[in-house]
């Protein structure tokens, strides 16, 4: 059985197919402002790669902020239930999820099935999520990879209270001003969001093994920081990113 | 060292100083939160009590405990407890005031292993007749309370002489207050916090030792420094020294406060009376309101205007601690208060950390306004 | 998709007489002032029945009105513009922003003419965060007098709370002298004390009303509770409310026993510990799609409304009025009256300790089959926020599934309301409830 799970999320769209509880294909888009089409276009691109045809997909599952705004698809299942699943296939010895999007974090207890026990999101707050790290490696002029490379040589600790995104650039803005060095703000930029993260995901029980997944979790910076501030060993799936498409497109199978 | 060197090295060291005492005396440590707590009490029982304070460190320990929308200083001081930094405390109290740190207290109290606890359900309607017999049955309960978890009475003898060293620690502070009222104070704004805030960590003799020397220094202590605008701050929790002498070197000194790690916490004594635990519960009752529990906004600007002339201000600092409902009531009134008497005001909100550059680039601005029209 | 009509349904009879009432209330606040009835200002926990000493009264209380404001958003936002514009920060009280942003426009809600004046404002107080100095500022902005009681007593947990309580019951009858002196009028014990008595036989029958819903299906539902909610709060001194309330319980008693539902899908229950968000009362109609029925939140099962937890046995019953409990006396004079009033605020639920309440939590959860709690974490509301991941934390260990989101209560602007549904979608996705279409 073919089936294709879409993630519609707020900064990118991304499609996995799976086939006989395999995965055949991923793509990927920027959503831009036509989300519809480009879900469209991510989509055939993935068959493409799977090297199929439309019709031989069943079912397809949307997910991800945007996830009702697809009118060919056949359902919908919110981000955290696909999360789960996509994990529990991925890394089946995970019951805590960390998941960093663009614009949302969100925190999963799950079981040995991958059944969600229990959720925690930040509420309107970008302060630890993707967005941010994107608009503080503009404030340092670097790309985001850079950014993430010289946060690893950081020898110092530069603290910034991020209980808010908008003032955290502010003191960004401030300690570049003081000549504090761009490694020890990267570090701290990326602590920071490790920070609001993992207290927002405290409020749920959080039992080993442990995973980040979303775009974030690339970042290797966000990974040693979470390990930090939560004490426990990270584990980040391959292609992390693509973990709430794949968990919808499983539970199309289902 | 001077004395201001000797309050910082206790403000810097301050754990290992408390550790110290009990060390030395063989006693215990009790944890306070809000300045309604009577010291007097506390330290008649053979208690050093210890202000608890924040470390103005970002934490994110708290969030499972106390909603993040809770007044920074509560926030803080809770996030001390549930790193360790007091283990050392023996006791914790609170008295009744107000909600936020009633949270810090209740998380305290049951997540943070601690051998003795009591709450002081003091009145908070301060104007009633009913409150201060109902101040001394509080009163007379912690008594009871400390004495059964010392196993020692405290005595009339005892609350005497706790009285007294307090009400002279108080005389003290409120004569090198005196000073500040010179066109050119020997003592910075963040050198009285010092001394205000090591009043509350220190052993109350101690202290009133070092604030004789400190009146022995200050007549010819010489600052080097331009006075510039003189300046008062009011407000709730302050004890973010490093924001005080940050501002203050941008030409201009804070001459007088009104918080409660400043004048609010010691200007009132205790009158004296046959009855000790009567009498220091007046004093609570009466003493200068914080707005937590006071109901009227005009003795407390009253208090304030007169301080502010008294002490020949130009400008105010009022900060804010962010969410800090009982303050944020009381600002409108009071900077309507400075308004109606030509006192430029500049409010400022307050977190765990601050951005320094930003309210520097505030304080810088409103100094200048001020400075053009002191011309 | 699946479909499923479970129960029947059938409008509550009592319905069109129960508007009549709550409107009847509201015009009372509307123009009770201009027949020259005294108008006075509190917080709606007061016991207010104890004003009918006086005279005929009017008594406005800030919550309920500030929820009618908010829940008009339209009127709500200039009027909290004002507000803020005034100087008075926005993270505070959304009822109170409403209140204070209606009256700095002059614009009384209920008849859109000028925001009345009233003779002075009495109050308890139980919530440092709030009351009285809510009503310090309108003390200041309108001249008027002010008093309030002292009476947080569930905060007591060592020391003597019998020599709270007598302070509590002092003020109280100081505060008798003080209004008989500030309006020239004399007390009438007798009047108080009747009010009282209707007051607290109000408050039990809402509180029992509460209790019907532990029926399954539910007889009534969330936002009927709360269209009525009303005349027990704002009419508790009144006998045409234990009338109303009366007529009301046996309604629902009749439609227990013939198995009436108030939302006919009913499937999976839930109930909440704080007030619903006044501007997104919707949010329940859209449940109502999933099956989701709210069988009741605590809060207003405990203010405006009287129950006992039998805390040994795990239950809750019906409370009694305080004159026919073992142990009380009969209400003679203003003494008896402010001794009564103050033991009784002292031992009602709403002054239950904090680690009471997570008792009473799980006797209610219990008691209404539940299936899930709602939390809402209100901005702005300190008393019912500070802890409440706390409670969550108590509940979940106790195996009580909770759907936590934040947002204003009273603030339109500060509630997400997509966000909302998208959290509430993803917690009944995790409990295996899925949207349900009829027939």
């Amino acid at each position: 059985m073919i089936t294709a799970g879409i993630d519609m999320g707020a900064k990118t769209i991304k499609v996995v197919i799976v086939k006989d509880n395999k995965i055949v294909a991923r793509s990927m888009n920027p959503t831009g402002f036509e989300p519809v089409q480009t879900a469209e276009k991510t989509l055939e691109e993935a068959i493409k790669q799977a090297g199929i045809s439309r019709g031989d997909i069943k079912k397809i599952l949307t997910t991800g902020a945007g996830r009702k705004s697809i009118p060919f698809a056949d359902n919908s299942v919110t981000e955290v239930t696909a999360d789960a699943k996509g994990i529990n296939y991925l890394l089946p010895s995970v019951r805590t999820i960390v998941d960093i999007g663009a614009e949302e974090a969100r925190g999963i207890s799950s079981d040995a099935s991958g059944r969600v026990l229990d959720f925690s999101k930040n509420d309107k707050c970008a302060a630890g999520a993707g967005a941010f790290v994107e608009s503080m490696s503009r404030a340092l002029e670097l790309t985001v990879p850079l950014m993430i490379e010289i946060s690893h040589k950081s020898t110092k600790d530069a603290p910034i209270n991020a209980t808010c995104a908008v003032f955290a650039e502010s003191e960004v803005v401030s300690l570049i001003h003081t000549k504090i060095d761009k490694a020890d703000i990267a570090h701290a930029v990326h602590d920071a969001i490790a920070s609001r993260v993992c207290s927002m995901v405290r409020r749920i029980p959080i039992e080993k093994d442990v995973a980040l997944i979303g775009g974030v979790a690339n970042n290797t910076a966000i990974v040693e920081a979470m390990k930090k501030h939560l004490g426990v060993e990270i584990k980040v799936p391959e292609k992390p990113e693509y973990v709430s498409a794949l968990g919808a497109a499983l539970l199309a199978a289902a | 060292m001077g004395a201001i060197e000797k309050f910082q090295e206790v403000l810097a060291t301050r754990h290992q100083y408390a550790q110290d005492w009990k060390k030395k005396h063989n006693g215990k440590a009790i944890g306070w939160l809000c300045t309604y707590s009577p010291v007097e009490i506390m330290y008649a029982a053979g208690m050093l009590p210890v202000r608890i304070l924040g470390s103005h460190e970002v934490q994110d320990v708290t969030d499972r405990y106390l909603f993040p929308t809770v007044c920074p200083f509560s926030r803080d001081a809770l996030a001390q407890g549930l790193k360790g930094r007091y283990n050392y405390l023996d006791g914790l109290t609170m008295a009744r005031t107000c909600s936020h740190v009633q949270g810090t207290y209740d998380n305290w109290k049951n997540y943070i292993p601690i051998p003795f606890k009591y709450y002081v359900w003091q009145p908070n309607h301060m104007q009633s007749p009913r409150a201060k017999p109902l101040m001394v049955q509080e009163y007379k309960g912690f008594i009871v309370a400390l004495e059964k978890f010392t196993g020692k009475k405290i005595t009339d003898q005892d609350l005497g002489k706790a009285i007294e060293l307090y009400n002279t620690n108080r005389k003290l502070m409120k004569q090198v207050y005196e000073f500040r009222k010179k066109e050119e104070p020997p003592i910075t704004g963040a050198e009285c916090m010092e001394m205000v805030v090591a009043s509350q960590l220190m052993d109350v003799a101690e202290h009133n030792k070092l604030l004789e020397q400190l009146l022995k220094e200050l007549p010819t202590r010489k600052l080097n420094r331009n006075v510039g605008v003189r300046l008062m701050m009011v407000g709730s929790e302050m004890d973010d020294i490093v924001f005080v002498k940050m501002m203050e070197t941008l030409n201009c000194t804070v001459v007088i406060d009104e918080h409660c790690t400043g004048s609010r916490y010691f200007w009132d004594e205790v009158k004296p009376g046959k009855d000790h635990v009567a009498a220091i519960a007046a004093r609570y009752v009466d003493r200068w309101q914080c707005p937590a529990v006071a109901a009227e906004f005009k003795p407390r600007t009253d208090r304030i205007l007169k301080h502010a002339k008294d002490w020949s201000i130009q400008g105010v600092l009022v900060y804010q601690q962010k969410f800090c409902d009982p303050h944020e009531f009381d600002i409108p009134s009071l900077l309507k208060m400075f308004k109606d008497n030509n006192i430029a005001t500049l409010v400022l909100e307050f977190d765990v950390t601050i951005p320094f550059g930003q309210f520097r680039t505030r304080i810088e601005a409103f100094l200048e306004i001020l400075e053009l029209e002191l011309v | 998709m699946t479909t499923v009509t479970k129960y029947k349904t059938a409008p509550l009879k009592c319905w069109q007489k129960g508007k009549e009432l709550r409107l009847e209330a509201y015009r009372d606040l509307a123009t009770g002032h201009e027949q020259g009835k005294l108008m006075v200002l509190g917080c709606a926990a007061t016991p207010y029945g104890m004003l009918a000493g006086l005279g005929d009264f009017v008594f406005l209380a800030g919550e309920p009105y500030g929820a009618s404001v908010a829940a008009d958003p339209p009127v709500s936002i200039p009027a909290m513009e004002l507000y803020e514009a005034k100087g008075y920060a926005r993270d505070m009280c959304g009822y109170m922003r409403n209140f204070l942003g209606t009256m700095f426009q002059d614009k009384y809600y209920f008849t859109g003419g000028p925001f009345p004046k009233f003779d002075f404002a009495w109050s308890v107080r139980h919530c440092p965060a709030g009351h009285p100095k809510w009503h310090q500022i309108v003390s200041e902005y309108q001249g008027i007098p002010m008093n309030y009681i002292d009476d947080e007593t569930m905060l007591g947990t060592d020391g003597d709370q019998q020599a709270r309580i007598d302070y509590v019951a002092g003020q109280y009858l100081d505060s008798i002298e003080w209004m008989e002196k500030i309006t020239k009028r004399k007390y009438d014990d007798e009047k108080g004390i009747e009010a009282m008595r209707n007051y607290f036989i109000n408050e039990g029958l809402w509180g029992e009303i509460n209790l019907l819903n532990g029926a399954i299906p539910a007889p009534l539902d969330i936002k009927s509770m709360f269209a009525l909610m009303p005349i027990s709060m704002l009419r508790r001194h009144e006998k045409v409310a234990i009338e109303f309330l009366t007529e009301l319980r046996d309604e629902l008693k009749e439609r227990i026993a013939d198995k009436i539902a108030a939302v006919p899908n009913e499937r999976y229950r839930m109930c909440m510990l704080t007030p619903p968000p006044w501007s997104f009362l919707k949010v329940f109609r859209y449940l109502e799609n999933y099956g989701v029925v709210f069988a009741g939140t605590y809060v207003y099962l405990i203010n405006s409304g009287e129950v006992k937890f039998l805390y040994d046995e795990g239950k809750v019953v019906p409370a009694t009025p305080p004159e026919k409990r073992p142990g009380w006396k009969t209400m003679k004079n203003r003494e008896d009256l402010c001794r009564t009033v103050a033991r009784w605020r002292a031992e009602h639920p709403f002054q239950s300790h904090l680690e009471t309440r997570k008792k009473e939590y799980v006797i209610m959860f219990k008691h209404w089959k539940a299936n899930a709690y709602l939390l809402l974490i209100n901005r702005g509301c300190v008393p019912m926020t500070t802890s409440m991941y706390d409670f969550q934390r108590d509940l979940n260990r106790q195996g009580i599934p909770t759907s936590m989101f934040e947002g204003n209560f009273a603030d339109c602007r500060d509630i997400d309301e997509t966000g909302v549904l998208d959290r509430l979608e993803t917690f009944l996705e995790g409990q295996g409830i899925q949207k349900i279409q009829s027939l």
